[in-house]
């Protein structure tokens, strides 16, 4: 049976995918060494980003089988907090960490009530969490954000490249240990049956609680990066449901519940996106819909199940 | 062992036990037998902590386990191998297996488990990285019952482990119950084949509407002209 070695322990597929992709991380830092061009940095910081949120999201849903639909409160808190303290004058880093930790707070506000029950409510609980959070910055916030002259002056892309390339190689990372970990298959578990898991010694709780706070962690970083990277944005624009729907769409698209899924996914999605835009530009969201729509019929595994290796692999077809 | 009384559980407004004694002792088969939608499945549930009592109390060597929640019950030493076997469909049959010995008092010996689970059922060993969900019917309750042991229970309680397959599978799961029997291990068999059940327990309950209906040795219930009437039917009469 072929692909039948790929599994000799829970998660040993991941393992091998993270190598894989890190080292092709490692690769693509050499980049700002031999381009210098800013659309090529700036396309691997959208790229880098968009790993970040999806893997982000992929944790909780491929893997802990609970479908987050307002995740961009979660990017939109990292992103607030971490301008908000950047811009005062804080280092970068501990300014991304504050951004994070708050949006982890603030997942648990939702999932402390939502987890105790089965069912929609977690999924409902994030969305509402999402508009709330974006009315709510838009109305006490409504003037664009913009750096400060200095710090436009001195800003450097390619640090930006660099901050968004280790964000994306830990989101891999965190997710590949998780998935090879004794936590990562009850996740899984309760994914698959919670009744099930529960009754054979997994807390479902805890474990809910744990893939979310790896995941608004992610997430919140992944916003302190996109705080640390736009010069000028209305404050409100990092809580717009299309974060949820980026970090959705392309984890379906590249497979759920997979470690190269989401990367693979955002690679096609941000290439095809920024194409789409540039020749079509009226049509361009149509055209998507139509090919996500195409891939998820085609393809309900995403675009892993085309390396016909993944047999063996679970794939999220009922969420 | 494990003492329950006087539970009543229910979903919602219906109410579905009324009032249900029963009791297994260290090392005993004990049959639960009952028709459809008597309360089979609930009085499990609200054994392993799956559906909280209304009234009663379910104790486990003395101490009432009813207010702990599901997961830590399999920790006690009590394993569910449920109704329609909910394996973890989109996991590898080890991994089902491994999630069997989640529970602290199992992780240290899951290897031992798993070279166990594979001896009892050898089939199991050869497809041990297939996805549980591409097993047969037989396949599917032999993990399930494997995962249940993994967690190395001092009683092991069974949803109509039957249902669905072949006599011939059935056969072998009910010898591979006789011989768990016989490492020690209590087993709490809930079934609708009457029969087979009631030879193999030392005891067996009938449950009939949500409440206990007749109690007696194995024997003594094949006997017993209610139950071979209601569940036995005249072919009973040829064996």
């Amino acid at each position: 049976m072929p692909g039948a070695a790929l599994l000799h322990r829970p998660g040993a597929s991941e393992l091998r995918w993270a190598a894989v992709v890190l080292a092709a991380f490692g690769s693509l830092a050499l980049l700002p060494l031999v381009v210098r061009r800013d659309d090529v940095l700036n396309f691997g910081v959208v790229f880098f980003l968009s790993v970040t949120l999806a893997q982000s999201w992929n944790l909780m849903a491929g893997y802990a089988g609970q479908v987050n639909l307002g995740h961009a409160a979660f990017f939109g808190l990292g992103a607030l907090v971490t301008r908000a303290l950047w811009i005062q004058g804080a280092p970068i880093l501990p300014a991304m960490g504050v951004g994070a930790v708050v949006a982890t707070v603030f997942g648990w506000l939702v999932g402390l009530p939502a987890f105790r029950l089965r069912g929609a409510y977690f999924a409902i609980g994030t969305l509402a969490l999402a508009e709330i959070l974006r009315i709510t910055v838009g109305n006490s916030l409504p003037e664009i954000s913009t750096l400060p002259a200095a710090t436009i002056a001195g800003y450097s892309l390619t640090r930006r490249f660099y901050l968004t390339l280790v964000l994306a190689a830990l989101a891999v990372a965190t997710v590949a240990g998780t998935a090879a970990s004794r936590v990562g298959l009850g996740m899984r578990a309760i994914r698959e049956d919670e009744a099930a898991a529960e009754a054979s010694g997994v807390g479902a709780l805890r474990h809910k609680l744990l893939a979310l706070s790896l995941s608004t962690l992610l997430a919140g970083l992944a916003g302190g990066a996109f705080a640390y990277y736009h010069i000028s944005y209305y404050p409100q624009h990092p809580f717009g449901p299309q974060w949820t729907f980026d970090a959705l769409l392309i984890t379906f698209i590249g497979g759920a519940g997979t470690l190269h899924g989401p990367v693979l996914g955002a690679l096609f999605y941000v290439f095809l996106k920024e194409y789409l835009a540039i020749r079509w530009v009226d049509l361009h969201l149509l055209i998507f819909g139509v090919l996500f729509v195409a891939i998820v019929l085609l393809l309900p595994g995403g675009l892993v199940e085309v390396f016909g290796r993944v047999r063996g692999r679970p794939r999220l077809t009922n969420p | 062992m494990l003492d329950v009384r006087d539970v009543r559980a229910g979903y919602g407004d219906v109410q579905v036990l009324f009032g249900v004694s029963v009791a297994v002792a260290a090392g005993e088969i004990v049959a639960l037998v009952g028709p459809n939608g008597a309360g089979k499945t609930t009085l499990l549930r609200a054994i392993v902590g799956l559906l909280p009592l209304r009234r009663g109390s379910v104790s486990w060597e003395g101490r009432p386990i009813h207010a702990a929640p599901a997961h830590s019950i399999v920790e006690q030493g009590i394993a569910l191998v449920p109704e329609g076997r909910r394996l973890f469909a989109r996991m590898t049959l080890e991994e089902n297996l491994l999630l069997g010995a989640f529970a602290p008092r199992a992780l240290g010996g899951r290897r031992e488990g798993l070279e166990r689970v594979f001896e009892i059922f050898p089939r199991l060993a050869e497809r041990r990285r297939q996805l549980a969900g591409s097993l047969s019917g037989g396949e599917q309750q032999m993990v399930a019952i494997g995962r249940a042991l993994m967690s190395r229970p001092r009683l092991l309680l069974l949803d109509e482990p039957s249902l669905g397959l072949a006599p011939r599978v059935v056969e072998g799961i009910l010898e591979v119950l006789r011989q768990i029997h016989r490492d020690g291990v209590g087993v709490f068999l809930v079934e609708q084949n009457v029969q087979a059940s009631l030879a193999l327990a030392d005891r067996g309950y009938v449950l009939e509407n949500g409440r206990i209906s007749g109690a007696g040795s194995g024997h003594d219930l094949l006997r017993d002209p209610h139950v071979r009437q209601a569940y036995l039917g005249p072919l009973a009469m040829d064996r």
